[in-house]
């Protein structure tokens, strides 16, 4: 293939924010199209670099059809945003239903991340797999909330290999998702700093019987929590334009932080809500940095 | 300028749907028959076609489907479906109604 071609196509692959299969696909329809094109100026007497240019400029400019290609594939059906939706939609209705202390439905629960993560994850990673993928790393934050009940020697020790560890995790599985597009590694990360601040919430009070109850006190809020990131997450999948997108994600996050916040009943003050909402940001905007990155690399 | 391309904006899908009813063709084919049909009228970045042809693959208005060449190349054939033929037929119906409104109204009152 001529260089002017290949710089192109790269450039375009580079652009467009398609599964890998869709992506795979338009891009064999590009490629056939500055084919036929360059053919055809060959025959007509340009040189195969000229024609290539030729066919190049014919065809527009990369960041304008990526753009357009976008706008297409960017909504998502209602189906997907259900399914997108849904992990959220169970673990509201846990703690609506007062569910969430029953060992079976736990369980139920677990097998169901599980298994839905595994088939998304071998099926192409569709839209839909990138919420399910953030209870994945629930483990990692509960981990680190329970060093708070270490005896304060093995704290710092403790502290030292696991925050290497978390920050390994979660960028090992960030970089994963951000080949498609960094959003999705945003939606994934989205329940994160929610999980944190209603874990801190509770954790904060070091009596277990005390937690217990503070769990059955915040429930209802809990799953109000849950149920905003599911709409968020519905409307993030069904709007087209990218900024929008965005703001789907940041502004709901916001709210949902500020509602821990006041059931919390001060045990998360302002600075641990600023602490918080800086990392609902961060975690919803490093992805594009990592990706430009990756990109550059 | 721009009054024509929001014309051809507006009409694109028909003008797509119209030139894939007659035979199903692949993206180039579609950029060569326009061109030929026109006689040059139409100037677009032909890149800007595939979303176009996407979108309507997507309303279920046409159908892709890869078929491989005597010369062993392999190209997308897009294919109108019945809903596409049904959608055709509306806007042709009212784009007939709309130009003869238009003429009506801009034709000189023949006394």
């Amino acid at each position: 293939m001529i260089t002017r071609l290949a710089n192109y196509l790269d450039n375009l692959k580079n652009c467009l924010r398609l599964s890998s299969e869709a992506k795979k696909d338009m891009l064999r329809e590009f490629y056939a199209h500055l084919e036929d094109r360059s053919q055809e100026l060959q025959e007509s007497g340009f040189s195969e670099e000229e024609a290539a240019e030729m066919a190049v400029k014919h065809f527009g400019p990369v960041k304008s059809i990526a753009q357009q290609t976008y706008e297409i594939y960017s909504s998502g059906t209602w189906r997907q945003a259900f399914f997108a939706a849904l992990p959220h939609l169970i673990i509201s209705l846990l703690f609506a239903l007062r569910a969430w202390q029953n060992i079976i439905w736990l369980i139920i629960v677990l097998l169901m991340v599980i298994g839905v993560v595994i088939y998304g994850w071998w099926h192409g990673k569709p839209v839909w797999l990138f919420p399910w993928l953030g209870y994945y790393l629930i483990p990692v934050i509960v981990t680190g909330v329970l060093l708070i009940y270490l005896p304060s020697n093995w704290f710092l020790f403790a502290a030292l290999i696991y925050l290497p560890l978390a920050l390994f995790v979660l960028v090992s599985v960030t970089k994963q998702t951000i080949t498609q597009d960094w959003l999705y590694a945003s939606v994934m990360l989205l329940p994160v700093p929610i999980i944190l601040g209603w874990t801190l919430a509770l954790s904060l009070s070091r009596d277990f019987l005390s937690i217990h109850r503070q769990i059955q006190e915040m429930a209802s809020w809990v799953a109000l929590s849950f149920l905003i990131l599911a709409v968020t997450v519905a409307t993030f999948i069904r709007v087209k334009q990218r900024w929008l997108k965005v703001s789907a994600l940041l502004a709901p996050s916001l709210v949902v932080l500020i509602l821990v916040a006041i059931v919390s009943k001060g045990t998360i003050n302002f600075w641990l809500w600023l602490g918080l909402a800086s990392l609902s940001i961060f975690l919803i905007l490093s992805p594009a940095w990592l990706e430009r990155k990756i990109t550059n690399s | 300028m721009n009054y024509e391309r929001e014309l051809l904006k507006g009409n694109t899908d028909a003008l797509l749907l119209c030139l894939i009813s007659h035979t199903p063709m692949y993206g180039y084919q579609i950029i060569k028959e326009i061109e030929r049909r026109s006689k040059g009228y139409f100037q677009f970045k032909e890149g800007t076609l595939y979303p176009a042809l996407h979108r309507l693959e997507r309303a279920g208005l046409v159908r892709g489907e890869w078929q491989t060449l005597p010369n062993s190349q392999e190209r997308r054939y897009y294919f109108i479906t019945e809903k596409g033929k049904q959608v055709l037929a509306e806007r042709l119906s009212i784009w007939q109604d709309f130009s003869t409104a238009v003429n009506a109204i801009i034709q000189p009152i023949s006394t």
